[in-house]
C-alpha cells in the first residue's frame, strides 16, 4: 500500500527567493499532485495607480518587479506616448532599447546562478553572478542605479551617452560576450548540468500554445514568438533580431535558450551604440493626457509583457492592467510537477524562471 | 491572417449580430461582441484562423457596466470587448477551450466580482480567503486613505 504525504514549501522557504505556497502531493519519491497559492506580495499596484498621476506612476511601474524595472516603465510609457501621440526621438529610443537589452542579460544570468544553486552546482552560480556584474556597473553608469534605473520617462529617456562612455561600455560588453560563450560551452557540454536538467520540467509544443506561454519557456518548445521581432517596437525595428529557437521543451533547452539570448542581447547592445542617432533623447509630454484606451506589448526578459491603458482625459489613468509573462509560466507548474522525483522539484521551479512579485503585482 | 478575414468569418459564424472592427493605437483591432457569443467567436478563432494566442483579459467596472477584454496576439493584436451588467455579471468561461485563461478568470471573480460559468476552481487568486468587503476593482472600493478623507 502507498500512502501519499504532503509537503508544504513556501511561502517563506530557503529554496525559494520569494514567497509563493506550494502544496506538493508525493507518493515515496514521485510527485503525484500539486496546487499553487499566489498573493503573498500583492500589493495592488492597480488600484494604487489610479489614484497617483502618469509621473508619478512611473516610480510604480518600476518597482513592479525588482528585475526587469526598466521594460515595466517602457511597455507603460509607450502606451501613454500613443495616447499622447508623442514621438520619441531615435537617440531615446536606442538608448531605452539599449537598457531593455542589458536587462536582459543581466535577468538572464541571474537566472542562470539561481539554477546553477538549485542544482548544487555552485561554480556556475558565482560565474554567472560575477559576470552580471558587468552588466549592472554598465547600467549603474547610465543611469544611478543597479537594479531601479528610472531611465524612462514618458516622451523618452533622462539618460544619455558620452563618447567616452561609448568606448569603455563597448569595450566591457566585448568582455561579457567573450564570458557568455564561455557559459554556454559550460551548458553545452557539462555532463553535470545536463544529467540534472535534460528531460526534466518537458513543456510539449501544443502545451506552450494551448497554456499560452511566453518567452524563453515557450521558445525553449520550439514555439517561435518573440515581440522584438514580431511586433518591432521601440528601435527594434531598426535592428536584426535572431530568435534564439530549441526544441527539447526541457529545462535544459531553458537554459541554453537563455544563454543564446543573452549572447544575442550583447550583439544588439552593440548595434544600438554603434547606430546611436544625434540629437534629443526626449519630448515633453503634457501631464493630461486625452481620453482613449491602448494594448502596449514588450518583450521582457521572460516575455510577453502586456499593459492595458484606459485614459479618461484627466492627469491621472482610469484603468492599467498589467499582465506580467510569470503568470503565463506559472499554470504550467502543475503539469511539469506531475511524475517527476522530489528532488527534481527545485529544478522544475527555478526552470520557468519564477518572478513572484511580477506575478502577484 | 489580416483583420478582415477575421472579421468576415466572425460574422459567417455570428450571423444575427453586426460586427465592426474599430482600431486601437499600436497595432491593436478591436471587435466589440454581445456576451453569449463569446464562446462560439473564441471557438471560431480556434478553428479557422491562425489566433490562438491569448495574452490576458482585462476587467474594468466602467459607468453602469463591467467590461471584460480579451486581449489576442497572432502578429497584430486583436481586442475582444464584452460588456455585462453591473448587478451580478456572469458570462461563460472559456477556459476549456483555452487553459491558459484560468489564472485570468480567476483574477477577474475577485477584483470585480464577476462570475465565469463552469469555471472548475473560481477561488481567489491573489486576495487573501477572508477578505471581506467589494471586491477591489469596483468604483465602490475605497483605498484606507481616501476612506479617512472622507472621515474627515
Amino acid at each position: 500500500m502507498t500512502t501519499q504525504i504532503t509537503i508544504p514549501i513556501g511561502p517563506q522557504h530557503p529554496l525559494l527567493k520569494e514567497p509563493l505556497s506550494f502544496m506538493i502531493n508525493v507518493e515515496g519519491e514521485r510527485v503525484v499532485d500539486s496546487a499553487l497559492r499566489l498573493g503573498y506580495v500583492h500589493r495592488g499596484i492597480e488600484r494604487l495607480c489610479q489614484t497617483k498621476t502618469y509621473i508619478q506612476n512611473l516610480h510604480l511601474f518600476e518597482r513592479v518587479c525588482g528585475i526587469c524595472s526598466h521594460v515595466h516603465t517602457t511597455a507603460y510609457c509607450q502606451g501613454v506616448e500613443a495616447l499622447l501621440g508623442l514621438e520619441v526621438p531615435l537617440r531615446g529610443l536606442h538608448l531605452r532599447t539599449l537598457m531593455c537589452e542589458l536587462e536582459r542579460v543581466h535577468s538572464h544570468l541571474l537566472w542562470l546562478g539561481v539554477l546553477g544553486e538549485n542544482i548544487g552546482f555552485q561554480t556556475i552560480f558565482m560565474y554567472a553572478w560575477r559576470d552580471r556584474e558587468i552588466a549592472l556597473d554598465i547600467m549603474e553608469e547610465l543611469s544611478g542605479g543597479r537594479v531601479t534605473h528610472a531611465g524612462n520617462v514618458i516622451g523618452g529617456v533622462q539618460i544619455d551617452i558620452s563618447d567616452e562612455q561609448f568606448y569603455s561600455i563597448v569595450y566591457r560588453l566585448n568582455d561579457l560576450e567573450q564570458r557568455v560563450e564561455k557559459l554556454l560551452d559550460v551548458i553545452l557540454h557539462e555532463r553535470t548540468l545536463r544529467a540534472r536538467t535534460q528531460g526534466i520540467g518537458y513543456l510539449s509544443p501544443e502545451e506552450i500554445r494551448r497554456y499560452c506561454v511566453v518567452g524563453p519557456v515557450a521558445r525553449a518548445s520550439g514555439v517561435d514568438i518573440d515581440l522584438r521581432r514580431d511586433s518591432r517596437y521601440a528601435a527594434y525595428g531598426r535592428l536584426h533580431v535572431n530568435v534564439a529557437l530549441a526544441h527539447e521543451g526541457d529545462v535544459w533547452a531553458r537554459t541554453l535558450v537563455r544563454a543564446r539570448e543573452a549572447i544575442e542581447s550583447l550583439r544588439l547592445c552593440r548595434q544600438l551604440l554603434v547606430a546611436l542617432p544625434e540629437g534629443p533623447t526626449r519630448v515633453r509630454a503634457p501631464r493630461r493626457v486625452p481620453p482613449g484606451e491602448v494594448v502596449s506589448r514588450a518583450e521582457a526578459p521572460r516575455g510577453e509583457l502586456v499593459y492595458y491603458i484606459r485614459s479618461d482625459g484627466s492627469d491621472k489613468p482610469a484603468r492599467i492592467k498589467i499582465r506580467t509573462p510569470t503568470l503565463t509560466s506559472l499554470i504550467t507548474v502543475h503539469d511539469q510537477l506531475e511524475g517527476v522525483e522530489t528532488a527534481d522539484i527545485s529544478v522544475v521551479l527555478s526552470g520557468i524562471d519564477l518572478c513572484i512579485a511580477c506575478a502577484d503585482r | 491572417m489580416n483583420v478582415s478575414q477575421i472579421l468576415a468569418f466572425l460574422q459567417e459564424t455570428l450571423p444575427s449580430e453586426r460586427l465592426e472592427a474599430q482600431e486601437m493605437p499600436i497595432n491593436e483591432q478591436v471587435i466589440s461582441l454581445p456576451p453569449q457569443t463569446l464562446r462560439p467567436a473564441v471557438q471560431a478563432l480556434l478553428e479557422q484562423s491562425d489566433v490562438y494566442h491569448l495574452s490576458t483579459i482585462t476587467g474594468q467596472d466602467m459607468d453602469g457596466q463591467i467590461e471584460l477584454l480579451y486581449h489576442f496576439w497572432h502578429g497584430g493584436g486583436l481586442t475582444l470587448r464584452i460588456s455585462l451588467p453591473r448587478q451580478e455579471p456572469s458570462i461563460d468561461t472559456i477556459i476549456d477551450l483555452i487553459p491558459g485563461a484560468a489564472f485570468y478568470e480567476r483574477e477577474i471573480v475577485e477584483m470585480l466580482g464577476v462570475s465565469f460559468l463552469g469555471h472548475p476552481d473560481p477561488q481567489p487568486l491573489l486576495l487573501p480567503e477572508d477578505w471581506e468587503g467589494s471586491p477591489p476593482l469596483r468604483r465602490e472600493f475605497a483605498l484606507p486613505e481616501e476612506r479617512e478623507e472622507e472621515e474627515g
